[in-house]
């Protein structure tokens, strides 16, 4: 066997270590419940990332992490393909030593063209992580050094073998092409009928009991199309509710509602149901939303940017929060801190009350249903997808 | 090239994925028919609800169901405020139902003193109600209870009563537009003939001069405090 043969056999049992490692992780969370993600090299010898906002846990939770996400809950996995795509490579190494092929050119030509395939997913993929989500996951990072290695030992394997007989490369080609398709549909094939049938629990998680808005204060949120009415559960400083506004816009299903927010800041400075502040600041925060009003998504949007920024902050100092809204947004000023808005910002609580709501963030009822909280992230797009198609509630009569 | 060769590397190689996600996907079918199953009927999360704080005794639960049924608050919500006569059977217990429901409430009222003979409230009253009625918290019921200091006639008195009551209900309607005013604001207007206010509210926040604290000029006014019980 030649050195490059066995970098080659290396690099893809890597990859389908890697990759296997992140499938794994994914399809733990198939109990819709919280899991730990691997966030190491050597998965196993360090601790599992708990944080839920380390890249790795960022990386899972993004919209790239898995395709058809409407039809299977959570979605196929990507790293099942990758997986299949680094068993096929390491059964075409393989094949070589074994079949004596490392000579013969059709097998290493194949090859060569083949790794490509994962070299290409791996920048595309990085720059997606790095770019877009700004965040790296270790195993991902182990996936694209695996996929380069093994891309680099296939040109140095066909440049070290000695036969130059391409006669029948095509019918070479086209057979294993369908052997590589069969290596990576096969398993999303048995994924796709093995996952349990996630339908029987949308809209099994309660309801609002009074969702008339008397006091005006629910707040008009992204794009207000036609669609279905749906009230969000907020607090602006709150990191999962923030991770919730981007799975749910690079969902597509943003514009499908007509989303309105209810402030619910977890902070014990307006919020007699928290003993703990655990977002300082947000209070404040809130009331700015409320403030702006028509302006509330550009105040949102702020804050999601400065989350941490304004956390910190707030925590050394509880007023620093209004400077920094209102240095970003002057004309607030005056509005922050005032008896009525402060008053609203209960009222908006009191809603919550009313609505006997669990204390917690995000939350969201599309037309009064609630969307279960184990399907605010992987299973987002599933779930959502099934209320927003669900029959529009009948009105019961005065 | 031998075929069975090529074809036991494939079938071994394939079977990686096809046991992960068979393993995998059936163990977590496994944990999520566990979850499903060990649910409890209980949340696991606290559920909203409206402050109850620790001075909400049985027996200071008992007084303000009193006066809130007076008042109107816990029925239908058609009566608005208390008449004099109708709150005479509360404010016969004044002394100390009035002690027992607005004393642990010192950090939470305020005293608007009006001037001799005017029911109107000026720029401090305005700043010093809307701050106390905007630090709602969780509380459930607001109490105004306006008052009048004994000089002039006992019908004078409770006129003037009721229109510092009233004043101070149609400012908060007028700037918190709150559609549960009626379900949260009781107004008790009593007159010279109900328990008056000692000078030893004089500590508590009030509007009004700090110095004018005579027991006149802490009864020129109507008290206004969030109560964070629940009933």
């Amino acid at each position: 066997m030649r050195p490059f043969t066995i970098l080659f056999l290396v690099a893809a049992a890597c990859g389908m270590f890697f990759a296997g490692m992140s499938t794994w992780d994914f399809i733990a969370h198939l109990d819709r419940d919280v899991h730990d993600v691997t966030c190491s090299f050597i998965p196993g010898l360090l601790a599992s990332d708990t944080s839920a906002s380390s890249g790795c846990h960022v990386t899972m939770m993004s919209p790239y992490s898995s395709v058809l996400r409407t039809t299977v809950w959570g979605g196929i996995p990507i790293a099942l393909p990758g997986l299949a795509v680094f068993a096929f490579l390491m059964f075409r190494g393989l094949d070589l030593v074994f079949n004596r092929r490392e000579d013969d050119k059709r097998a290493t030509t194949f090859l060569l063209l083949a790794t490509v395939l994962p070299a290409l997913t791996s920048v595309v993929m990085g720059y997606l992580s790095m770019v877009e989500l700004g965040a790296a996951c270790k195993l991902c990072i182990g996936i694209y050094i695996s996929s380069f290695v093994a891309l680099a030992a296939a040109v140095g394997i066909r440049a070290q073998g000695v036969g130059e007989d391409m006669n029948g490369f095509g019918r070479e080609f086209g057979l294993s092409f369908a052997e590589g398709t069969g290596f990576v549909l096969i398993p999303l094939l048995i994924y796709t009928i093995m996952s349990p049938d996630y339908s029987r629990f949308i809209g099994t998680c309660g309801t609002l009991p009074k969702p008339e808005d008397a006091n005006g204060v629910l707040i008009g949120i992204g794009q207000q199309v036609s669609g279905k009415s749906a009230v969000e559960v907020f607090d602006p400083l709150c990191s999962a509710c923030k991770g919730f506004e981007g799975r749910l816009n690079a969902s597509g299903l943003a514009t499908q509602v007509k989303r309105k927010a209810v402030l619910f800041p977890l902070d014990n400075s307006c919020n007699w149901m928290v003993s703990n502040t655990m977002h300082p600041g947000a209070c404040m925060m809130s009331e700015a939303v409320l403030c702006a009003d028509a302006k509330a998504d550009e105040v949102i949007a702020w804050g999601f940017a400065h989350q941490e920024e304004i956390l910190t902050a707030a925590k050394a100092n509880p007023d620093s929060a209004k400077d920094m809204v209102v240095a970003a947004f002057p004309d607030l000023k005056e509005c922050i801190g005032s008896p009525t808005v402060k008053s609203r910002l209960n009222k908006s609580l009191r809603y919550a009350v009313a609505n006997q709501l669990p204390v917690l963030t995000p939350q969201l009822y599309v037309d009064n249903t609630k969307l279960c909280d184990a399907d605010t992230d992987l299973g987002l797009d599933y779930a959502l997808t099934r209320l927003l198609e669900a029959p529009v509630a009948a009105k019961e009569n005065p | 090239m031998n075929a069975p060769v090529h074809a036991g590397l494939a079938a071994t190689c394939l079977a990686v994925p096809l046991l992960l996600v068979g393993i995998g996907v059936n163990g977590a079918k496994a944990q999520l028919a566990a979850n499903e199953a060990s649910a409890s009927s209980e949340p696991s999360v606290a559920i909203a609800a409206a402050a109850d704080e620790g001075y909400c005794s049985a027996d200071l639960k008992k007084v303000l169901r009193r006066v809130l049924q007076s008042c109107g608050l816990l029925s239908s919500g058609e009566v608005r405020g208390c008449q004099p006569l109708e709150a005479k059977s509360v404010a016969t217990l004044a002394g100390s139902d009035f002690n027992a429901l607005f004393l642990p409430l010192a950090d939470r009222a305020g005293i608007i003193q009006f001037d001799k003979e005017s029911a109107e409230l000026d720029a401090g009253d305005l700043a010093m109600l809307d701050r106390t009625f905007a630090d709602q918290r969780g509380a459930s019921y607001f109490f105004v209870v306006s008052r009048s200091s004994p000089e002039g006639s006992e019908v004078y008195n409770r006129n003037l009563s009721q229109q510092r009551g009233e004043a101070v209900l149609s400012h908060l309607q007028a700037t918190f537009k709150d559609a549960d005013l009626n379900k949260e604001v009781g107004i008790l207007w009593l007159g010279e003939e109900f328990a008056q206010l000692d000078q030893e509210f004089c500590s508590w926040q009030r509007s009004g001069s700090s110095e004018a604290c005579q027991s006149q000029d802490l009864n020129r006014s109507a008290f206004v405090a969030w109560i964070d019980c629940r009933l």
